[in-house]
């Protein structure tokens, strides 16, 4: 099978897994929806105090629902004794890899506009010009936050404490990313252009490139057999 | 403005109270090693009972480790 | 070897310590406070070397799978956590009295934070796999990204704030306090060094030792 395809099979495999049960993406609109409903109790009065917070409430929002998802990504392996066989396939491990980036990048898109969907109209947000801009800043964002929690995710699958060890080694790394996702929104939301917030999607841009070129290169190693 | 020496010594004594520590773990751990080596070397020099020459320390298994030759097992 | 090295240390260590509070002047604006920086500079510039040899030592691990590189990368890693959880602490306990605060979010206080906690989770990384091989691919590889990200980390950051003092020693056009500080500060530098490879020596001598004893 030649490289892309194993990569889109990979892909297919969890798109289809998680279209079947839908075990992750319903926790993950019920996480969001219980974020939603905990930051309306705590700042839903005060409109501007609101306004303030709400990219990083936002983001806060993508992460948590990035790190379940991302925790997830090699669950089906783990539980059903698959783990082995992805050791053993022939040929460049890096495929799977990007299938599972594709895969997770899909979910986790799902989710993020969903909530952003959630918060639009809930929180009666106007998104009106600042919708392409977001688009962006989130993709690219959402990203970087996949292409090092896939790696992440496939060196804690079967480690002692996994749950606990992998937000703790992805969120150190990931701060540049949320730093960049969140202060780029901010301004974006107050209405400036994208070409306002330029460094920010260089920066976003360069760790997309590093990360994902560096979990290609390394994947290999982290299955290993 | 006062010279707080107080702040001086906490940071000069924290610093050498931890390098200390850690200086004196790696000594610890050093002597542990050193133990178990000479425990591993000796009981290589002895004969094995059977005549049968020893096997690798890291074949055998826990049990047999532990195992003096000829003790029965528990 | 590791010996001498040790007397050296200890050595350099004594010498900086005498300049730090015989040779070194009382500042003019913070007072005998300020003295802290001798240690506090130091502790993070040290832990900065330990966290480039890591990202080294991780490299040529994966590429020559040659356990010494991987003992060198474990090594530098704890005393690299070691020195810059040091620094963080005597910088703020320089904060205190200083600025006010013992802590605030400015560039360089953030960046040596988040230093800080992506270290750490290689130790933890460390720490939870019992299997040394696997060990030291994973963590060679979490290296490699941790270091790969310290300038995204530096940048972003910066770009967000800033109201450390500017950087003294490595300014554009040198250093302008008075030699009296300088040398002082140079000396524990070198000591700091010196204490981080007598370390990192020991420290990979004994896991090499383990790993034999068990073998």
């Amino acid at each position: 099978m030649s490289y892309a395809r194993r990569a889109l099979a990979v892909a297919w495999k969890d798109l289809a897994v998680e279209r079947r049960s839908k075990e992750t993406l319903n926790a993950l609109v019920f996480f969001s929806l219980l974020l939603l409903f905990v930051f309306q109790f705590t700042l839903g009065g005060d409109r501007e105090r609101l306004a303030a917070v709400l990219p990083g409430v936002l983001w806060l929002g993508f992460v948590l629902s990035a790190l379940l998802a991302l925790g997830r990504t090699f669950l089906v392996e783990r539980e059903h004794d698959c783990w082995e066989g992805l050791l053993l396939a022939p040929g460049d491990k890096s495929a799977i890899y990007l299938g599972k980036l594709a895969g997770n990048l899909a979910l986790m898109l799902v989710v993020e506009a969903l909530v952003l969907g959630l918060f639009v109209v809930f929180f009666d947000i106007d998104l009106g010009r600042a919708l392409p801009g977001l688009l962006v800043v989130v993709l690219l964002g959402t990203l970087g936050l996949a292409a090092v929690g896939t790696l992440f995710a496939a060196m804690t699958a079967n480690v002692r404490a996994r749950e606990l060890l992998f937000p703790v080694l992805l969120l150190p790394v990931q701060v540049p990313v949320l730093l960049a996702t969140v202060k780029a929104t901010e301004a974006l939301l107050l209405g400036e252009p994208l070409g306002a917030v330029g460094h920010w999607v260089k920066l976003l841009l360069a760790a997309d490139v590093i990360y994902v070129v560096v979990s290609l290169l390394t994947f290999d190693v982290v299955l290993e057999a | 403005m006062p010279d707080h020496w107080s702040f001086v010594a906490a940071a000069y004594g924290l610093t050498a109270a931890v390098l200390l520590i850690y200086w004196r773990r790696l000594a610890t751990k050093e002597r542990e090693v050193e133990a178990s080596k000479r425990l591993n070397a000796e009981r290589s020099r002895e004969p094995s009972i059977t005549g049968h020459p020893r096997s690798e320390p890291a074949s055998r298994t826990p049990l047999q480790q532990n195992q003096r030759p000829g003790a029965p097992l528990p | 070897m590791v010996k001498t090295l040790g007397w050296l240390t200890a050595a350099a260590l004594a010498a900086g310590l005498v300049m730090a509070f015989g040779v070194a002047p009382r500042e003019v604006t913070q007072g005998n406070v300020q003295r802290i920086m001798y240690v506090h500079v130091p502790l993070i510039l040290a832990s900065y070397v330990a966290f480039v040899v890591l990202a080294v030592a991780s490299l040529v691990y994966l590429v020559r799978r040659d356990p010494a590189a991987d003992g060198v990368a474990h090594a530098s890693g704890e005393v690299g956590v070691m020195f810059v959880g040091l620094g963080i602490a005597t910088g703020s306990i320089w904060g205190k009295p200083t600025w006010g605060t013992w802590w605030t979010w400015d560039a360089r206080l953030t960046s040596v934070a988040i230093l800080f906690v992506m270290y750490l989770g290689y130790l933890l990384l460390r720490g939870t796999i019992d299997d040394p091989e696997r060990a030291a691919r994973y963590c060679a590889v979490l290296g490699i990204v941790a270091a790969l990200d310290i300038p995204l980390v530096h940048f972003s950051v910066y770009w967000w704030r800033t109201l450390h003092q500017p950087p003294s020693l490595m300014k554009p056009g040198g250093f302008t306090g008075s030699s009296s500080i300088l040398w002082p500060l140079l000396v524990n530098l070198l000591a700091f060094i010196l204490l981080y490879v007598y370390f990192v020596a020991r420290r990979a001598r004994l896991l090499r030792a383990q790993a034999e004893a068990i073998a």
